[in-house]
């Protein structure tokens, strides 16, 4: 089922090609959406070159990181990406409501990432690790905090859709903000499950 | 398109609930495979095999939000090949990365 297919959602329409064809919220999202991946493809080619130049640093490195930590935040990450799609298929069933709480249910996910995240970044300090340890500290910190950013951001958007819907703006028939921010939230979700092998996991 | 006009029907009237399995499935699928990832990480050693599969499922994973959380498997076919390829390449670099690290060392010496 896609957003195509629900009846009086609003969906934009665009061509490369001459062939028409619908998207999931409208087309200057999709936009920032590249925009943010490519962004994030040139730190990943960052990691690699750095990986292939440092492979002992990039061995050890993920060792002295909190794995529980990283794998905690995946979880979060994937179930508010659930909860915001449920909060899409609840306004599409005419349920404004429900549709609030589970955006709500997906803030206390981000909240709860940034915390850990906050956590983590504590405990490195105290193991002594910070951006000037080593190239591998550098790249992961880099990268991550500027996943983080993302993730506030993503939240405080969250939070400006339930305002909206709790206004009467975002309805049954008319939700395009709602699905633009949905889509971006699975966007810095999908960052996160790269970043989290190439840091966490890989040694 | 009357196909699809159906689908939305049955799913509103039904409050979307097949689509709601659906996607509780796809997210516990999710879960499991990073359970099965964060498995592999504690292991000792990390070989060609466990980067593979720790390859795979980055590209299981990234199709799966991409198709169904994105809702891009039936939407426009260039965001829906952007998206998907970059859950291509990126899993293909982590191989290539660990099989010639050396030789591509060599090629990006400044």
């Amino acid at each position: 089922m896609t957003a195509l297919a629900q009846p009086g959602s609003r969906n934009t329409e665009f061509s490369f090609t001459g062939s028409t064809a619908r998207i999931p919220g409208s087309l200057a999202i999709w936009f920032a959406i590249l925009a943010e991946m490519s962004e994030f493809a040139i730190m990943f080619i960052v990691y690699f070159l750095a990986k292939v130049h440092n492979p002992e640093l990039f061995s050890e490195g993920p060792t002295k990181l909190n794995t529980l930590a990283g794998t905690i935040n995946t979880l979060v990450m994937l179930t508010s990406s659930y909860f915001v799609i449920r909060a899409v298929i609840a306004i599409r069933s005419n349920r404004q409501g429900a549709s609030t709480r589970w955006l709500w249910a997906a803030v206390v996910c981000g909240v709860i990432y940034l915390a850990i995240k906050v956590f983590e970044y504590q405990w490195n300090s105290a193991q002594g690790l910070d951006t000037e340890t080593n190239i591998f500290y550098g790249v992961y910190y880099y990268v991550t905090f500027n996943h983080f950013l993302h993730v506030g951001w993503g939240s405080a958007a969250i939070v400006w859709v339930i305002f909206r819907i709790n206004t009467g703006v975002y309805t049954q028939n008319q939700h395009e903000g709602l699905i633009n921010i949905a889509v971006y939230w699975h966007m810095i979700d999908l960052a996160w499950i790269t970043i989290f092998p190439l840091v966490y996991v890989i040694r | 398109m009357s196909n699809l006009t159906s689908l939305a029907r049955r799913a509103v009237e039904s409050g979307g609930l097949p689509q709601i399995r659906f996607i509780k499935y796809l997210w516990l699928s999710l879960i499991g495979l990073t359970l099965f990832s964060a498995y592999i990480a504690e292991r000792a050693d990390t070989g060609f095999l466990e980067v593979s599969i720790m390859a795979l499922v980055l590209a299981i994973k990234g199709r799966i939000i991409v198709d169904h959380f994105m809702e891009l498997k039936h939407s426009h076919v260039v965001l829906r090949t952007l998206m998907r390829v970059y859950f291509y390449v990126i899993p293909a670099l982590i191989i290539i990365v660990y099989l010639f690290p050396e030789q591509i060392a060599r090629w990006t010496q400044l």
